[in-house]
């Protein structure tokens, strides 16, 4: 069984700035694992102890994020891949997902694919989805509890938790699946993988070893959204008179 | 700002790794409690029935924090003697109990065992410390002897294969909690210093009880108590070391753990500093965050060089231990500067803090109080400056000892 968990590093808690041009300045804060990938790298540990196999930790991203990358190497995951590119810097959800997609197929055996139902940085929630369509697996969003991964069968029976229900699926395998909060209680790093770890080379692909020329939108700029007009305050000596000066107002707006 | 940044002289990956793991766990595991396990200990009474105290050592032991610098082979992580520091930072960053562990645990106990022991002691006795299973304490205080450790009355009397140990010990570290002690006590009364011997007791031996000390000023959220021992037969094969050695083996112990509360108190300035920072930008005062006032800056600056000057000098003696050199009175120096500095950091954080300092809503009052302690135990501040004195008049020096604590190997250890 060879299960990859994509993993993206954001920075700790709500506390990023933004910069002039609306992006994230997450300068000098804590750089993190992504609390949802967390709970998938998780979940792919414990189906990995139990059937046995191969857990890749990926992430498209910059040199950086190695260190999280080795963070989920001393947790446990066996394999790891970092995807980095100069074309990748500016790439959208959609366009990172065909990236990903892309080095995944040149992986070849990969049997399950998890990530978090969102990153805490951006939270568009739409890269698993987008990730099962460019692969053309099925696509399991909102996973709650993994109740079978049949190696053998090629299938895997999950709960997906929506907000008014519990839905059972099954579905064949290979698959994508994004997990939710508290779905298990991720590890701590083991101090003695630390140590095997800590230099370990991070194999690392760039455009060229991915192949495929993933073309996709990338974010080209970002503009705030238009300001609200001000809005006017209606005087008068009383209650009455005020009433009276805004239903004329609201009138001649033709509101009313 | 990052304020273990540029310490790669001392620190690698292996190290940072290592640090982002002991962090999480003290912020998720105990930052949320502190507050109130803290007060537990103000209100406590008769035996210890704090029940989070059993269940915080065991997870330490399982992420494998109690044998951080214990070979592989006897249990532990096979990290190095800085990432035992790291680690004590990096637990006393959050309160100070959680570092008594590792003081007491790994670096009296434990080390000591490393250092002293038979290939049998270290399998039976080393080995569950390391893998955190059994916990461990030292105990080397009376209700009338502290700094003048050669004036203890705990006796050993030798009987055949056994020693029969007589006597009471105070202000015990994990009184209440351990399961081996190293136990000195006198084999040979009229020898004074070279009449004392060292000895591995399990607490499930007969004759050995223990009860905790109330109302202590600091480390509340720990358990510190007396442990006596009424005829407990002890069998010769734990006694650590030769007999007579145990004065030796005793003051050895503190050169690691005094060690850790060096690291500790390091954690402790930073604690106090970056909960000081914090507060400065956002209180105002006549129109300005107090930050901007230079009174107050002054303050944080001085935690800032108290910090890095405290840190060098812990990472100096790691680095020297590393190496397998002799380092009393570089560890010495260590500890008495940076738990010098640890109390006036705390004490300058709850100036910046104000009358919020004041109370418990804020942590810099348990911050100076858990520092208070470290200028006491483990050698008084008094005792450190006699020894600075000594080493820098030439009247004292390091005699090489029988066995040393052994040099770290990343082979060997892994
Ligand atoms: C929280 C806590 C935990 C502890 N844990 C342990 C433990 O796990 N194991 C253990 O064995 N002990 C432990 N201790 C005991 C501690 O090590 C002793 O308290 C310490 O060694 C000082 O001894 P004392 O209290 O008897 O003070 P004393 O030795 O009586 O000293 C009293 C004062 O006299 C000064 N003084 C003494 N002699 C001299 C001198 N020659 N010159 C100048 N000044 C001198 C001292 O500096 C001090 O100011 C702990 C203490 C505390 C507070």
């Amino acid at each position: 069984m060879h299960i990859v968990v994509c993993m993206k590093q954001v920075p700790r808690d709500n506390s990023v700035k933004i910069n002039n041009d609306l992006s994230i300045n997450a300068e000098g804060i804590e750089q993190i694992m992504n609390l949802f990938d967390e709970y998938a790298m998780e979940e792919a540990l414990q189906w990995n102890e139990k059937l046995g196999g191969k857990v890749t930790v990926l992430s498209l991203g910059p040199d950086e994020w190695k260190e999280q990358i080795r963070r989920a190497l001393a947790m446990g995951a066996t394999d790891a891949l970092l995807l980095n590119d100069p074309s990748y810097a500016n790439l959208d959800v959609l366009g990172a997902a065909k990236v990903v997609a892309d080095a995944i197929k040149k992986l070849g055996d990969v049997d399950l694919v998890l990530a978090g139902r969102n990153s805490t940085d951006d939270e568009s929630g739409a890269f698993g989805p987008a990730l099962a369509r460019a692969l053309g697996w099925p696509q399991l969003t909102y996973v709650g509890k993994f109740l079978e991964v049949n190696d053998g069968a090629k299938k895997m029976v999950v709960e997906r938790h929506l907000e008014e229900q519990v839905e059972t699926v099954e579905t064949s395998l290979p698959a994508v699946a994004t997990v939710v909060k508290d779905i298990n209680e991720p590890r701590y790093p083991s101090l003695l993988r630390i140590k095997k770890v800590a230099k370990v080379e991070i194999p690392t692909w760039g455009a060229a070893d991915v192949g495929a020329a993933s073309s996709a939108a990338s974010v080209a700029g970002r503009v705030p959204p238009p300001p609200r007009p001000k809005g006017e305050i209606v005087d008068g000596a009383d209650a009455a008179e005020k009433v009276r000066k805004l239903v004329d107002k609201l009138m001649e707006n033709q509101v009313i | 700002m990052d304020f273990t940044a540029n310490y790669d002289m001392f620190l690698n990956e292996e190290h940072e790794l290592l640090r982002k793991t002991v962090h999480d766990f003290a912020e998720k595991e105990v930052a949320p409690h502190i507050r109130e396990w803290d007060r537990s200990g103000a209100q406590a009474e008769g035996p210890e029935t704090r029940m989070h105290i059993r269940p915080l050592l065991q997870k330490m032991g399982q992420l494998g924090f109690l044998g951080i610098c214990v070979p592989a082979k006897y249990g532990g992580a096979g990290m190095d003697y800085l990432a035992l520091a790291v680690v004590c930072e990096e637990l006393e960053r959050v309160d100070s109990a959680l570092r008594v562990v590792l003081s007491v645990h790994t670096g009296l106990n434990s080390l000591s065992l490393l250092q002293w022991g038979t290939e049998e002691q270290k399998q039976k006795y080393l080995k569950p410390q390391a893998e955190g299973t059994k916990f461990a304490g030292y105990c080397l205080t009376e209700p009338n002897s502290g700094t003048d450790a050669g004036a203890m009355l705990a006796t050993a009397r030798r009987d055949g294969d056994s020693y029969i140990l007589n006597g009471e010990k105070t202000w015990i570290s994990l009184a209440d909690v351990a399961d081996h002690f190293l136990v000195f006590a006198k084999t040979d009364p009229a020898q004074g210093n070279r009449g004392i011997s060292c000895f591995i007791v399990e607490r499930a031996f007969p004759g050995v009880s223990s009860h905790p000390i109330h109302g202590k000023l600091g480390v509340r959220a720990g358990n510190t108590g007396s442990v006596v021992l009424q005829d407990v037969r002890v069998p010769a094969a734990n006694r650590l070391g030769e007999e007579g050695e145990g004065f030796k083996i005793a003051m050895s112990a503190l050169d690691n753990g005094r060690y850790t509360v060096a690291a500790g108190a390091t954690g402790l300035i930073q604690a106090s500093l970056e909960a000081s920072l914090r507060y400065a930008q956002e209180r105002h005062t006549f129109g300005v965050p107090i930050a901007d006032h230079q009174l107050v800056k002054r303050m944080l600056s001085h935690m800032v060089r108290k910090l890095d000057t405290s840190r060098l000098l812990v990472y100096r003696a790691g680095w020297m231990k590393n190496q397998g050199r002799r380092n009393t009175r570089e560890t010495t120096l260590a500890k008495w500067h940076a738990t010098v500095s640890s109390f006036e950091a705390a004490d300058d954080a709850i100036q910046v803090h104000g009358a919020y300092g004041y109370s418990d809503e804020y942590p810099v009052e348990r911050y100076l109080r858990n520092a208070r302690g470290a200028i006491i135990y483990e050698g008084t501040r008094e005792l450190q400056e006699l020894l600075q004195a000594d080493f820098a008049l030439g009247t004292r020096e390091n005699r090489p000892l029988r066995r040393e604590l052994p040099a770290y190997s990343a082979e060997e250890w892994g």
